[in-house]
């Protein structure tokens, strides 16, 4: 199991290679392994500038795509996963592990000990999810925290070290890179022995522990008879435990409260030692019945140093924070649209933002707007034919408001419009975004005495909640829209 | 020549990344190694500069030392340098070693007789089990990392020369008791114990004590490399793929252990897994991979010891984790999940690939693993994506396919959802959740809508036609779905007929079952609606595909009707295209009045050309011959050659003349051997001929079809050259083959025979199975035998014999299938049929006259053809 190559390539689409290499990697070790292992199927790793090329041709990044192109195009080239064969030289590199994310293209080729002709199915390389996890570590190294082009251009400018920490020999030690980062930091203090490899040292310091509970809600919402609206909270639980000595042992519990919502598919972080039978078990595949584990939830672990999800959850709440429709009427080359929204008296009526966007795709430009609206201000972006719908920090004592309004277009110039491929004729949403601080619709909770830590010196123990709106989408309910099987098959269950 | 300035090394190594080879084709590229090694040793370049000196040697040191001597050289200068620097922090530590490490295993010169691996094996080994190799090694601090990178050095020597630390197995085990370096000392124990055990296995050699041996080489001894010359022929996987591994499996099997070596296994295993947790996620994924399958041939280790690792390893959300996990449930299979693990696992699958809080790659790699679950009784054929018993409906619902997905993950859903149909007509309708089925419609039609978008993306068609010959391919047995997905298809044609070159290449791809239907509705759809200029191209396009002989005059009146609309030169040329389409299916009468017409009326003097061409083509040859004629492989006229070539008595040189055979074919003798039967034809010349194409077609479609025999010039009276001819048999059954030969005569006609039938024999089939080991044949052959059964046959045959006896007739018909020989009385043969048939015989006690044969196939359709051989083969003689 290891790689035999690794790059980073950027996305430019305005220029001529539409792509440039900004790190790559190889390991002649493994490849002189690949020569033996492969025998007559073994490909070389080609140079990056035909790699380049391949890649962004297979992955539909070159700009033209005008003509149809068998190699590209044809109906039986089918991708069903982000590995790829690339021809080269009149020969297929293959797999090729390669996704892209934020305009930049992660990419490596696994080794893969035997013959490549017949191909093993995926599942059986070792080297196919190590080379995820590494294209998932740079990943995760480059963007945390980033936050524009020079701190991309230092932390690319740091790969080359990094790797050599993580992954000398092409077989991947380390996905944490910012793990790599700190163990050179760290270099030159002596390790107590038994030291986890995942904690690069020691804190010394004031102990304490931090636990925030980030719940994202997305809903579709149809307002019609025979598709049911869905709805679900994804919960993601991250701490940093800032305690003395190699391995302190801790406990932490999320509760609810007796009317909270049952966590499920619960994932954890690798640091958690062991797991009850009953987290590992629940799940949103089940039907919903009222047996469902309720918590608390226990994980004991020892924690890394640095801060980390300790867990990911789902939850099915019983009903949607802001339950809306939307109506949108065709009149000529006019729009005439209605939305009505209503919170939930449940949830807490206090939000960090709350504001609906209204796009309009495949149309002209927005020429004229007339509107009415109960509640908040309604802000008109005519070149982007986008409406924002501003609806503050608290809805109305009615707990409902609503918006009414005509919306006129002009003549629909292709490149500056912008395209969607789904709200095709009358098909339209509106996306809502908001922001509840200090709360989570679950319920869910970890507070000071949930805790457990078993190292010298009491912690100070602080805790954070909140929700966030996540593709929180309401579609116009006159127009057929998208729709997942849960929504159709749930209107069954319910009729 | 002094040492370069870092800029000039900076813009060099900028050169030689962007293409290492122009660069070493270049004028600098000869030396650049050289340079290199020297300028490392340079006071006046800075240590960046040389870091990143190393770096180029880390990756290109196949470019910069070509060859093992130059390896060599390279290693021990790096090592040199190594010893050279002063006893200060250095950032040049770590990479020198890495680079020297690199060199010598990238450049196959790690041996026991390379000077530089001698000095950098215990180098590395003192470095890593934390030995004090005096002041020269760095300051204190530099010890801990350096201690990390000797013992990666040392796992990726052991990786390229399997056995190296074979020797040292012992001293690693007591060092993971007490040293700080778990992580790299464990993947090192957990790989040199795999290799040691593989090795011993081959030589048939217990692990004689090395799991205990305290014993070393010390710094200056001499280093063991016992084990790495007897593992040296092979390179052994550290995770094998599954179905590779199940082959070495049997290797491991022989692995004879002691009782107290098994336990000694047993608690280095236990020991490496308790302490498992101590390492990152993905080294514990490693971990998991080497010990499962190092401990999965072997006998009396049982797989509990992997079970207290399980639960917490499922909970994880981590992609390595959750596959080493898998890996685990294929080595072991039932031996340590149970149904109810088994069911576990699935659902935790089911889970990861559809968690809102995983990245899309991870989700698609997750259907993947589910599509190739490694079930403990898996039901389907191997090697072919399923969906698990397991996994019910119930369990699929969220990974069903919508329009929100991205490309990828719809295809991947959309694959599932088929075969979830496919289940679910086996079950007949149940009534209860709306049915697969319909929803697979509605979700089709929503693809077709985006991509019948007038200026939509091309990847949306593209996606709609992959969705449209995934649900072909997989559900092709249901007419209920094919049904609506053609009439489906022939309304997005209607509504962006610039869809075509898609429609095409559908057509090309599926099976018949969608391909007919959907060719006649595309026909009536073009026929019946002519188009505007744009549209009349793509129409064009499309009838040149899908017009045959049925509703002739309903394609002819639409083409006389675009005849007048064909303005210019393309159009005139897809015009043709289809009168050529037409013409190759027969169509007759009315083609000839629209060709006459063409070559009057057309305003392209070269689409004239080509429309009396296939006016004269239709009016003077037979079907069959026009058929020929116009084949894609002859020189025909391809319309977009220019019209000097064809005005230069075009006519005369492309029509075909039927002309008596100028060759003459025969049989060559068999040959036995490799993956598929190849036939040898024997030429005899009775005229010159150039340019010949042989077409084979095999009668009643027994094997594939052939391909197309090449010879540029053949002359009589000069020796020629057997031709080969590889067969790929459907069934293991005698064929006649029909055969046609196209040429140039001297004069540069081109000429059309008929030669011969060729016949291939039963016999002619016969390929051997790759030999067992000396000593192992037996066993083969036995185990083969008892394969056949319960689903061939057995039966037993008197074949007569001849004059010469047994042994004769075996040398003479059956010598390469012979597995065990007693001669002049026993022999055990056994004969591959095939596709995937096997013939075995036993021809054993002969008496004078005959012998009595005792044969079992795995086919019984081949026993009469079987019964016909071997009374066949006294005759023979």
């Amino acid at each position: 199991m290891a790689q035999r190559a690794v790059w980073l390539i950027s996305h430019e689409p305005g220029s001529p290679l539409c792509g440039t290499v900004r790190f790559s990697r190889r390991y002649p070790t493994v490849e002189k392994r690949a020569t033996v292992f492969n025998g007559a199927s073994y490909v070389p790793v080609p140079e990056d500038g035909p790699f380049l090329k391949a890649l962004l041709f297979e992955l539909r990044l070159l700009r033209d795509d005008k003509d149809f192109s068998e190699s590209r195009d044809s109906c039986s080239h089918i991708n069903k996963t982000s590995i790829y064969a690339l021809p080269i030289g009149g020969e297929e590199l293959w797999p090729v592990v390669a996704f892209m994310k934020n305009g930049m293209i992660y990419a490596c080729v696994p080794l893969v000990e035997q013959t490549l002709s017949p191909r093993p199915p995926l599942i059986s390389i070792s080297g196919i999810s190590q080379g995820f996890e590494l294209l998932f570590g740079v990943q995760g190294f480059l963007y945390s925290g980033q936050k524009n082009d020079s701190e991309l251009n230092t932390k690319l400018s740091q790969l080359p070290d990094l790797l050599l920490q993580a992954c000398p020999f092409g077989t991947l030690l380390d996905a944490n890179l910012q793990n790599s980062l700190d163990s050179i930091n760290f270099a030159s203090v002596t390790h107590p022995q038994k030291q986890p490899t995942w904690k690069a040292g020691t804190y010394k310091g004031k102990p304490q522990v931090s636990i925030s509970i980030t719940e994202k809600v997305k809903s579709m919402q149809y307002d019609k008879q025979d598709i049911a609206d869905t709805w679900q909270v994804i919960g993601v639980v991250t701490c940093k435990c800032d305690l003395e000595g190699s391995m302190p042992n801790v406990t932490i519990s999320l509760s609810l409260p007796t009317n909270g919502s049952p966590l499920q598919d619960i994932l954890v972080h690798p640091c958690v030692t062991s797991l009850d039978s009953a987290i590992l078990t629940s799940s949103s595949i089940d039907a919903a019945d009222d047996s469902a584990f309720s918590g608390p939830y226990k994980f004991p672990l020892t924690p890394p140093l640095e801060s980390f999800n300790l867990c990911y959850y789902t939850s099915q709440v019983p009903v949607p924070p802001i339950l809306g429709f939307y109506q949108v009427k065709e009149e000529e080359v006019q729009l005439k649209i209605t939305v009505n929204l209503k919170l939930h008296e449940s949830v807490k009526n206090s939000f960090e933002f709350c504001e609906a966007r209204i796009p309009f795709y495949n149309r002209g430009p927005v020429t004229h707007v007339e509107y009415k609206v109960s509640f908040g201000q309604l802000e008109v972006f005519r070149e982007k034919s986008l409406l924002i719908w501003n609806i503050g920090q608290k809805f109305p004592k009615s707990m409902e408001i609503s918006l009414s309004g005509t919306v006129t277009f002009g003549a629909k110039s292709h490149e500056k419009q912008p395209f969607d491929q789904i709200c095709i004729g009358g098909t339209a949403y509106l996306k809502l975004h908001f922001r509840i601080l200090d709360y989570t619709l679950t319920g869910c909770y970890a507070d000071q005495h949930s805790v457990q830590v078993f190292a010298s010196g009491k912690p100070k123990i602080s805790t954070y909640r909140k929700l966030i709106s996540s593709d929180y989408y309401i579609w116009n309910s006159k127009a057929p829209a998208p729709v997942t099987y849960g929504s159709l098959l749930l209107v069954r269950c319910h009729n | 020549m002094g040492p370069t300035s870092r800029e000039t090394w900076a813009q060099r190594l900028g050169t030689f990344r962007a293409s290492p080879s122009a660069f070493m084709a270049g004028p600098e590229g000869e030396d650049l190694g050289r340079h290199l090694l020297s300028d490392l040793r340079s006071e006046k370049l800075s240590e960046p500069t040389k870091v990143s000196l190393l770096a180029l040697s880390l990756e290109y040191p196949a470019q910069l030392w070509p060859d093992a001597p130059a390896a060599e050289v390279a290693a021990t200068s790096l090592l040199d340098t190594l010893v050279l620097l002063p006893p200060r922090p250095s950032a040049l530590r770590r990479p020198l070693l890495l680079a020297a490490t690199t060199a010598l295993a990238a450049g196959g010169a790690l041996g026991p007789t390379s000077r530089a691996s001698r000095r950098l094996l215990p180098l590395l080994l003192g470095l890593a089990s934390g030995r004090d190799l005096g002041r020269s090694f760095g300051p204190a601090s530099e010890q801990r990392p350096l201690q990390a990178t000797a013992w990666e050095c040392l796992r990726e020597l052991e990786s390229c020369k399997p056995g190296l630390l074979g020797g040292c197995l012992g001293l690693l085990r007591g060092l993971l008791g007490q040293e700080a370096a778990v992580q790299p000392l464990s993947l090192l124990l957990a790989l040199a114990l795999r290799n040691a055990l593989v090795i011993q296995a081959r030589a048939r050699a217990g692990l004689q004590g090395l799991l205990v041996a305290g014993g070393c080489p010390t710094e200056g001894g001499p280093w063991n490399w016992m084990l790495a010359e007897e593992g040296d022929a092979h390179l052994q996987p550290q995770a094998p793929s599954w179905p590779a591994a199940e082959e070495g499996e049997c290797c491991l099997a022989m692995l004879e252990l002691s009782p107290e070596e098994a336990r000694e296994l047993r608690a280095a295993v236990a020991q490496l897994l308790d302490i498992s947790y101590l390492l990152t996620p993905v080294a514990q994924a490693q971990l998991l991979w080497l010990l499962g399958w190092a401990l999965r041939g072997l006998r009396g280790q049982p797989p509990v010891l992997f079970k207290p690792q399980l639960v917490r390893l499922l909970g994880t959300a981590q992609l390595t984790l959750l596959h080493a996990v898998l890996a685990l449930k294929a080595a072991f299979g039932e031996a340590l999940f149970t149904a109810q693990d088994e069911a576990l696992l699935l659902r935790r699958l089911t889970l990861a690939a559809q968690h809102p809080a995983l990245p899309l790659p991870a989700h698609l790699f997750y259907l993947h693993c589910l599509l190739n679950f490694p079930e403990n009784w898996p039901l389907g054929p191997a090697g072919e994506e399923a969906a698990p018993l397991l996994l019910g409906f119930q369990l699929c619902r969220g990974l069903l396919p919508s329009l929100l997905h991205d490309p990828m993950a719809l295809l991947a859903r959309l694959h599932l959802l088929c075969l979830l149909c496919v289940e679910d007509e086996e079950k007949e309708e149940k009534g209860q959740d709306q049915s697969p089925r319909q929803y697979l419609e509605e979700l089709l039609a929503g693809l077709r809508q985006r991509a019948a978008l007038d200026g939509g993306p091309r990847a949306l068609a593209t996606l709609c036609f992959q969705a449209s010959y995934l649900v072909a391919r997989c559900l092709a047995g249901q007419p209920v779905v094919l049904t609506p997905l053609t009439h489906g298809l022939a309304q997005l044609y209607r509504a962006r007929p610039a869809l075509a070159p898609h429609f095409v290449d559908l057509l090309d791809r599926v099976g018949p079952e969608l391909g007919e239907p959907l060719k006649v509705v595309l026909r009536q759809e073009v026929v019946s609606r002519p188009g505007r200029d744009e549209a009349l191209r793509w129409h064009l396009q499309m009838l040149a595909r899908v017009a045959d002989g049925d509703a002739q005059s309903a394609t002819l009146g639409f083409l006389q009707a675009a005849a007048a609309r064909c303005t210019d030169c393309g159009l005139q040329q897809a015009l043709l295209q289809v009168c050529r389409a037409l013409l190759r299916a027969g169509v007759g009468g009315g083609l000839a009045d629209l060709l006459q017409a063409l070559a009057r009326q057309l305003e392209d003097p070269d689409g004239r050309d080509h429309a009396r061409l296939y006016y004269i083509l239709l009016a003077h040859l037979e079907e069959p011959k026009l058929g020929v004629a116009l084949g894609p492989s002859l020189a025909a006229p391809a319309l977009a050659s220019s019209l000097v070539a064809e005005n230069q008595g075009f006519a005369a040189a492309l029509m075909v003349q039927e002309a008596p055979a100028p060759i003459r074919l025969s049989m060559g003798p068999h040959r036995a051997k490799g993956p598929v039967p190849v036939l040898q034809l024997q030429v005899e010349v009775l005229e010159q001929v150039y340019s010949l194409e042989l077409r084979f077609r095999v009668e009643r479609q027994l094997y594939a079809p052939l391909g197309a025999v090449h010879v540029p010039c053949l002359c009589p009276g000069r020796p020629t050259r057997p031709l080969l001819l590889p067969l790929q048999p459907r069934r293991p059954a005698p064929a006649r083959l029909a055969v046609r030969a196209l040429y140039t005569t001297p004069s540069g006609l081109t000429c059309h025979a008929h030669l011969p039938p060729l016949l291939v024999n039963f016999a002619d089939l016969f390929l051997p199975f790759p030999q067992p080991p000396e000593g192992a044949k037996l066993g083969f052959f036995e185990e083969l035998w008892d394969s056949c059964l319960p689903k061939g046959t057995e039966s037993r045959l008197w074949c007569p014999l001849g004059p010469h006896g047994l042994e004769a007739l075996v040398s003479r018909h059956l010598e390469p299938f012979v597995v065990v020989a007693q001669p002049p009385t026993s022999y055990l043969i056994a004969i591959r049929l095939p596709p995937d048939s096997r013939l075995l015989l036993r021809l054993e006690a002969a008496q004078a006259d005959g012998v009595p044969v005792a044969l079992r196939t795995d086919d019984w359709a081949v026993l009469p053809l079987v019964g016909d051989y071997l009374r066949g083969l006294s005759a023979a003689g």
